[in-house]
């Protein structure tokens, strides 16, 4: 493409000229000056270039011709010109003539030309004296000649006197032209070049040139006259290439070329990258057919996914293959090792599958790592290696949470536009006409269709203004209920749990009994949400303010779910941690046997471990893997019920309501049972509590973050697959957010309070005697210790204890809530004079409309008036149109006046546009409902159509 | 291509449709070959099923409304003057274009001309208005079964009632620059054909 249009400029003047030529060949010189001087420039060219044959033309086009032969020509054909006697060959196109007669007949010459463009100063200078040289010769015009330096860049023989003269004198006219629009857009001028924009460039090159050979008469201070003249220059080596001439030609077109090149490869590149984002057309097909709302539960999807990822990364990539490749083997050491009772179903499928066997001592778990402090050749050091990861799976974690709010936060205060024009623009833009696959049409549809619907249902909620007080009421009491279920279960959580500790301690108890806790639980999470979401009805809320409350109504309730488990947890630990004391001192103290015994026997000091299988030895529970395999049992079972949900909750139903509609008494797919909707809160929530089983499992299962990547890529294909083949949209598709705030800050609660109990567990209690990396130590973070005083200088050492001094700690915490002060308060004062803003923007839009509408209606009042004035009397219809305008203008604020309080505000502005226009509205409105066959339902539909929206 | 435009398109005859679209020579021969691509029934005009025949147009929920654009008020065939004068609306505005609009009569491509243009798609009975009954075929073509007939009476009514400052009760060609004022037209109603 630019080479093409490279070419054909080339052509372009190339052509110009023969065309030209042949004029002055024909003696049509006088006609012209006329054609110059009537055309503009680029009507002219165009002209004179339509003059030659067109065969040639096409010959030209297309051979792809380098400018050579034409040159060649171009100087053939002037030659006789020229010997025709310089006095009268009036050759204006012809600034390039010289040139090219010059670059066919001597070639050394032009060289030399070549260095003065160049060069500006020895340019001038040479033109100058060329200038007087050619002056002395000819002996003619001395002012008029400056031109000429410019062009001929005093490479002119006197021969050409006569042609620059000529030449100024049009420069002179085409100046007067053109300049006067030129300048301003000389530079954007290398994208396209079409013949118009060639002359215009031509001229412009033309001008610049004449600024150079003229610059030193001008009356300018020498400053000035530098800068001018430099500029000047550039411009002329720029853009003279565009022209085909000069020595920037084949620089110009490579340049040119090289931008589009560049611009085309930039635009690639965008698209590769779109193409790049992964599932992203998966989730815009989702999004089309059950807008955005379900959308963004799948873009919360994939960027768990995405984070995940990360945090897979660094668990294996630094804790899990080191040990594999550089720790010890399986079996050589017990807690590599499965015990000997446990050996003869370790393999089992059931063992397997509650993670136990051979899993369990596996690398997937905590109790499998040495503590050996260094491993391999690297000399790893993989438990200290470990407690980063720990730890840096938070930081990161954290991190990315706030990181991306704040994004998203920022996203949020953009469209501030939107809300004039929605539903026009949604009519009049919204097909994309470069469509041309019938399946991304029928996503268009869909889509298209989904964005209507989502602004029908803004815009209901927008002109929702019935009752404020029964909605306040309603809106209070349906918290009150809410917050009352919310104690209740709450309360029998506790009870519960209270309940099973003591059942703990009794065997005889029935399966009811054992199960308890479970059964609750289970039943809470069945019972309750649909509970709310039908309390919810009471508020009337829009749906995605509705979507926000239920997320967080159901969030509290699981924080039960979530403390049951952690209380159990905490149980159990803590009678491990009892158990594994008992072993570690009789252990010890038979350890310490065998070495008394050993030395005794041998009189060797030197330390042998006992000559004992790995799998015989004696060892403690080792709590930090039991609580791994309770999250990686929890995960799993997690992602079983997740799917297993889908499979019949949703695909089995629509299996059966789409087959068994055939035989069945009543509709199933419009009545009872119907198609699922995609249950939005739920799947967010059953994602951040899964999330948050990752954050605290991690540490203690660094292969469940594997199995977490796993499930999040699975999840991702069966979900969409799920939602596209076996729900319907929602019966109100409303618009989400666009950011996706709210369930990052689910997020980040579930985060932080997934945090604590980590952390708890690695400042406070001691970790296993006999597996894990911390074994031996008797807290886990001495191991960053032990770095410091082994591994670092010893100002190290002494410069952390600094550090951890209370006396900077508190300080620096000080100092740390200072700053989140300010900066809140900062964040605050911009939102506010953001908010001002935006009232200000409103403000003047409103104004200039109603400015608008006022002019309009007065003129159309005018205009009635004119129509009127035969038949009736002009009073009743001009005063209705002022006032009705602001009413539009109200609506966006909410505010409305609205006396017919119920109205709907579409019914109510266009019940209020039909009295007004006098004589069309009031026609023309009754037969658009009964006429056409949709005339009828909108008529109804709209009364019909307020008692659904305030639901 | 282009010689075998050369040799059906008579000089003149480019010569008048440059100076009426403004598209540069080499454009209008490589339209001629498309144009003579499209014509199926070889004889130097469209038919409406030569461009039904278009796979972007067929699927066009508006493919009808712009292939009606292209033929003038009463006939079914259109000539390659014709088929240019409507291209010529696609035609991107350079930049000295701008300035040269002021003094000449204003070209097809300028942006009240493609706004003309996208106008009368939806205006179908061309009274220089889009009524609500227009705006309500238009929407069905558009969105189909999906929504409610109720519905789409809403929207039909939002969108008038958005865009018409003069109550009339129906959008004109004033009222639809309006609505579009902030839409970059000049960019979006452009096709980049080749050189």
């Amino acid at each position: 493409m630019p080479r093409k249009i490279d070419q054909s400029t080339l052509d372009e003047v190339g052509i110009e000229v023969d065309g030209d030529l042949s004029d002055s060949d024909d003696g049509g010189a006088q006609k012209r000056p006329n054609r110059r001087q009537a055309g503009g420039r680029g009507a002219a060219r165009g002209r004179g270039r339509g003059k030659k044959p067109a065969s040639e033309d096409e010959d030209e086009d297309e051979e792809d011709e380098d400018d050579a032969p034409r040159r060649r020509r171009g100087a053939n054909n002037k030659k006789p010109t020229k010997k025709r006697g310089g006095g009268d060959d009036e050759d204006e196109s012809e600034d390039d003539a010289p040139k090219r007669k010059r670059g066919g007949a001597a070639n050394k010459k032009r060289g030399g030309k070549a260095q003065d463009s160049d060069d500006e100063d020895s340019g001038n200078e040479k033109g100058k004296k060329g200038r007087k040289g050619g002056g002395k010769k000819g002996g003619k015009e001395e002012e008029d000649s400056k031109g000429k330096k410019g062009d001929a860049k005093g490479k002119d023989k006197g021969k050409d006197k006569d042609d620059d003269k000529d030449k100024d004198k049009k420069k002179k006219k085409k100046k007067g032209d053109s300049s006067s629009d030129s300048n301003s857009n000389s530079d954007e001028e290398e994208e396209s070049m079409s013949e118009g924009e060639m002359a215009q460039l031509m001229e412009e090159v033309e001008e610049k040139k004449k600024l150079i050979a003229i610059i030193r008469n001008k009356p300018w201070r020498m400053k000035r006259r530098l800068v001018l003249l430099r500029e000047a220059q550039q411009f002329v080596d720029k853009f003279e290439g565009a022209l085909g001439k000069g020595k920037g030609r084949k620089w110009y077109a490579y340049k040119v070329m090289m931008t589009k090149k560049w611009i085309k490869f930039q635009r690639d590149f965008e698209n590769f990258r779109t193409a790049c984002i992964p599932w992203e057309r998966k989730i815009k097909e989702v999004e089309s057919h059950f807008g955005s709302s379900v959308a963004s539960y799948f873009i919360f999807l994939r960027w768990m996914y995405g984070m995940n990822l990360v945090l897979f990364g660094f668990t294996f990539g630094l804790v899990v293959i080191p040990e594999v490749l550089m720790g010890l083997p399986y079996g050589s050491i017990p807690r590599k090792t499965v015990p000997r009772p446990e050996q003869p179903t370790a393999q089992d499928y059931s063992v397997l599958m509650d993670f136990n066997g051979y899993c369990k001592y596996s690398v997937l778990f905590y109790g499998y790592y040495n503590d050996q402090r260094t491993i391999g050749l690297l000399k790893f050091r993989l438990p200290l290696s470990y407690l980063m990861v720990g730890i840096g799976t938070f930081g990161y974690s954290l991190m990315v949470v706030i990181r991306t709010m704040a994004k998203n936060a920022d996203v949020g205060g953009g469209d501030g536009e939107e809300g004039e024009f929605t539903f026009a623009w949604k009519m009049f833009t919204s097909w994309d006409y470069l469509i041309g696959n019938a399946e991304t049409a029928d996503n268009k549809y869909a889509s298209i269709t989904t964005s209507f619907k989502e602004s029908i249902v803004d815009e209901q909620e927008n002109q929702k203004d019935e009752n404020i007080h029964l909605r306040r009421f309603l809106r209070v009491l349906a918290n009150f209920l809410i917050t009352c279920s919310l104690g209740g279960s709450g309360y029998l959580i506790y009870f519960v749990v209270k309940r099973s500790q003591e059942f703990a301690t009794r065997d005889d108890l029935s399966w009811y009994e054992k199960n308890e806790l479970e059964i609750i639980m289970s039943l809470l999470g069945l019972v309750c949400p649909p509970l709310f979401e039908t309390i919810a009805e009471l508020e009337d809320y829009h749906p995605r303010i509705a979507l926000k409350w239920q997320l967080g109504r159901i969030f509290a309730l699981f924080l039960g779910n979530l403390y049951t488990f952690l209380f159990a947890l905490f149980d159990e630990v803590n009678t491990k941690l009892l158990e594994e004391e008992g072993i570690k001192n009789a252990s010890i103290w038979a350890l310490k046997e065998y070495y008394a015994n050993y030395s005794m026997m041998m009189n060797d000091s030197e330390a042998t471990p006992p000559p004992m299988d790995p799998s015989d030895v004696i060892r403690g529970p080792c709590w930090e893997t039991a609580v791994g395999i309770e999250f990686v049992k929890l995960t799993v079972s997690d992602i079983q019920v997740t799917y297993l949900t889908i499979l019949i909750g949703d695909f089995a139903r629509a299996v059966i309501v789409r087959f068994l509609n055939y035989c069945w008494c009543w509709d199933l797919e419009a009545g009872f049972p119907s198609y699922g909707e995609f249950d939005i809160s739920g799947n967010v929530l059953g994602l951040v509590f899964n999330q948050g089983m990752i954050w605290m499992g991690a540490f203690f299962a660094p292969g469940l973050v594997g199995i977490n990547v796993l499930r999040l890529l699975s999840s991702m294909y069966y979900q969409c697959w799920a939602v596209m083949a076996t729900n319907v949209p929602h019966e109100r598709v409303f618009k989400a957010s666009k950011s996706n705030n709210f369930y990052m800050g689910l997020l980040l609660l579930i985060l932080f309070l997934s945090l604590l109990p980590v952390v708890y567990t690695i400042m406070t209690l001691p970790p296993s005697f006999d597996c894990g990396p911390f074994s031996g130590k008797t807290k886990m973070f001495d191991v960053i210790m032990e770095t410091i005083d082994l591994d670092l200088p010893a100002f190290m050492g002494t410069l952390f204890s600094y550090a951890a001094n209370p006396g900077l700690i508190i300080p620096a915490v000080l100092l740390m809530v200072l700053a989140i002060y300010y900066l809140n308060s900062v964040s605050e004062a911009y939102q506010n004079s953001n908010m001002e803003l935006k009232k200000k923007m409103q403000m003047a839009r409103d104004e200039e409309k109603n400015r608008r509408n006022n002019t309009d209606s007065t003129n159309q009042v005018m205009k009635d008036l004119e129509d009127l004035l035969p038949n009736r009397s002009l009073a009743p219809p001009a005063p209705p149109e002022p006032e009705k305008k602001p009413e539009p203008e109200a609506k966006p604020t909410k505010t409305k006046p609205g006396a017919a309080g119920k109205g709907v505000n579409l019914q109510k502005d266009v019940a209020l546009a039909t009295p007004n226009p006098n004589a069309r509205g009031p026609v023309r409105q009754p037969p658009g409902p009964r006429g056409p066959g949709p005339g009828p339902g909108p008529g109804q539909g709209r009364g019909r159509g307020r008692g659904p929206p305030p639901r | 291509m282009g010689s075998r435009a050369s040799t059906l398109l008579r000089e003149e005859e480019i010569e008048e449709i440059k100076k009426e679209t403004g598209f540069s020579h080499s454009q209008i021969t490589r339209l001629y070959s498309r144009f003579t691509s499209l014509d199926k029934g070889e004889n130097g005009t469209l038919s409406r099923e030569d461009f039904q025949r278009i796979p972007e147009l067929a699927i066009n929920p508006l493919g009808d409304r712009i292939i009606n654009a292209f033929f003038p008020e009463g006939e079914d065939q259109v000539n390659f003057r014709g088929f240019m004068r409507t291209l010529a609306h696609f035609r991107p505005i350079e930049d000295n274009e701008k300035n040269k609009n002021a003094s000449t009569n204003e070209p097809l491509n300028s942006r009240t001309n493609k706004l003309l243009f996208a106008f009368r798609l939806y205006d179908l009975d061309r009274d220089d208005k889009i009524s609500r009954d227009e705006l309500l075929q238009v929407l069905r073509m558009m969105v189909g079964v999906n929504i409610s007939d109720e519905q789409l009476g809403s929207i039909a009514d939002r969108t008038i009632q958005e865009a018409d400052t003069n109550g009339d009760n129906s959008i004109s060609f004033n009222e639809f620059i309006k609505v579009l004022e902030k839409v970059d037209v000049e960019q979006k109603m452009s096709i980049r054909f080749l050189h």
